[in-house]
């Protein structure tokens, strides 16, 4: 590969996250060069970063679970093993988020504002479906500058039954039986399919008590920590029942 | 698009109580394009050995083929089978001679060796290998396989317990992953001989 060549190579954008050439797909370049000394170099700092995280939730007749570990992280070093990802929006309502911790933060910020002026306009605090609705709207208004927080919303209907809806980073969202979401979602989900949804199961659908549903959402951890370098510590579980004090429950995974 | 998820393969092994069984998906895709419903990754190389190749189809093929000729080489010229763990040296070789320019599989090995014990290994695709006693898994849903193997896996399972985790594991794992699935095969290899059953999956 010769040093004389005419063609120009993409500049190269490196960030805190990595290096990124501008166009996408191949480039050719001088295998020992990496293209330092030919090519234009942008540096640019990342507004995101990566603290970990896994949250999952189930929803039953008249209760809902909600589970997520508190390890704290950054790369390959652990800032904390004994952070919440768990908020209560409303007394009937908890939202579970992992991603990029300062956007978490500000998200339940903004949320519990927004929760307090309705609750003021409407002298009551907001169902499920409306706290759904309005986490979907804030997710929207930074749809350009996105909050990097991965959300699972679980809390009890007008109705008293479950309900969980998972979101993505930008507020699409969809109310569901069960969902995980966070760094160990792909450990988590197969298997939640196979229990709670009796997927490839010819057995008829078991009726699952709260108990056993929070013995499945421990295996659940127990195997993503396993397996997952950001899962791990400590699980953190609420339990939400119709008409009973909200349950809370911390469960030790391995710390390594 | 990456070039070990260009044709999309799902392949899961574990060990039970003296045997192994080794399960993969059917599909062949190019992207997302789904081409083929019945296209075979893993291949029974011995009596009592598998080998499960997951990657880029056209080198799954090759491989099974350079393998085949290779194994042959070797009972020729010393009349025996070839040990599970001969047989993973010999692939964890072969793909290193490609170091810089390398056979994109990473493939599974699963038998049973002399003594009738379990032998699970898994490889990148450039040789290194690790062995296992449990469960071994490859292809393009290795989270989902390998959370529904943590989950459903006991130590010592007999051949229908085995059959009934590596079923359950490879159909949940694969119907989360768009680029495999479309049916599944499982091979349950005990000192008697192989119980080869077809899943009954999503056709998706």
């Amino acid at each position: 590969m010769s040093m004389n060549k005419m063609t120009l190579l993409p500049p190269l954008m490196a960030s805190s996250e990595g290096s990124v050439p501008f166009r996408l797909g191949p480039v050719e370049e001088d295998p020992c060069d990496h293209g330092i000394t030919s090519r234009p170099i942008e540096h640019r700092f990342s507004p995101y970063d990566f603290n970990g995280g896994t949250v999952a939730a189930i929803a039953g007749d008249d209760y809902v679970v909600v589970a997520a570990d508190t390890r704290l992280s950054s790369g390959y070093e652990i800032l904390s093993r004994d952070t919440t990802k768990l908020h209560a929006v409303t007394t009937n309502c908890v939202l579970a988020s992992s991603g990029c911790k300062t956007d978490v933060d500000q998200l339940r910020s903004v949320l519990d504002i927004r929760g307090k002026i309705y609750q003021h306009n409407h002298r009551k605090s907001m169902s499920t479906p409306s706290v759904a609705q309005m986490l979907s709207n804030t997710l929207y208004y930074k749809r350009f500058f996105p909050y990097y927080a991965f959300n699972l919303l679980a809390g009890l209907d007008q109705e008293g039954k479950g309900a969980v809806y998972s979101y993505d980073a930008i507020g699409s969202f969809e109310r569901s039986q069960y969902s995980a979401n966070g760094s160990g979602q792909a450990y988590v989900i197969p298997l939640l399919d196979n229990l709670i949804g009796n997927r490839n199961r010819t057995t008829p659908k078991p009726d699952l008590s709260v108990e056993e549903v929070v013995e499945i959402l421990k295996d659940a951890f127990l195997n993503a920590g396993e397996r997952d370098i950001y899962t791990g510590d400590q699980v953190e579980i609420i339990v939400l029942r119709k008409d009973q004090p909200v349950s809370r429950q911390l469960f030790a995974l391995k710390a390594d | 698009m990456s070039i070990m998820s260009y044709n999309g393969s799902a392949i899961i092994a574990m060990a039970g109580k003296d045997c192994v069984g080794i399960a993969a998906d059917r599909r062949l895709g190019i992207q997302l394009k789904t081409v083929s419903t019945d296209f075979t990754k893993t291949f029974q190389m011995q009596p009592k050995l598998f080998v499960g190749l997951a990657g880029l189809a056209t080198d799954v093929q090759t491989l099974h083929n350079l393998l085949e000729f290779r194994m042959s080489l070797f009972k020729l010229r010393e009349e025996r089978d070839m040990p599970p763990e001969v047989v993973n040296n010999l692939l964890s070789t072969l793909l290193y001679e490609k170091r810089f320019g390398p056979y994109f599989v990473e493939p599974i090995v699963a038998g049973l060796d002399e003594d009738n014990k379990p032998f699970l290994s898994c490889m990148d695709l450039i040789g290194s290998s690790v062995k296992a006693n449990d469960f071994v898994v490859s292809g393009t849903c290795t989270g989902n396989m390998f959370g529904m193997c943590e989950a459903l896996y006991r130590p010592d399972l007999n051949p229908d317990e085995l059959f009934e985790a590596l079923a359950q594991s490879l159909l949940s794992s694969v119907d989360r992953d768009a680029m495999s699935g479309w049916g599944g095969v499982v091979h349950i290899i005990t000192k008697d001989g192989v119980m080869t059953k077809e899943l009954k999956g999503r056709m998706d």
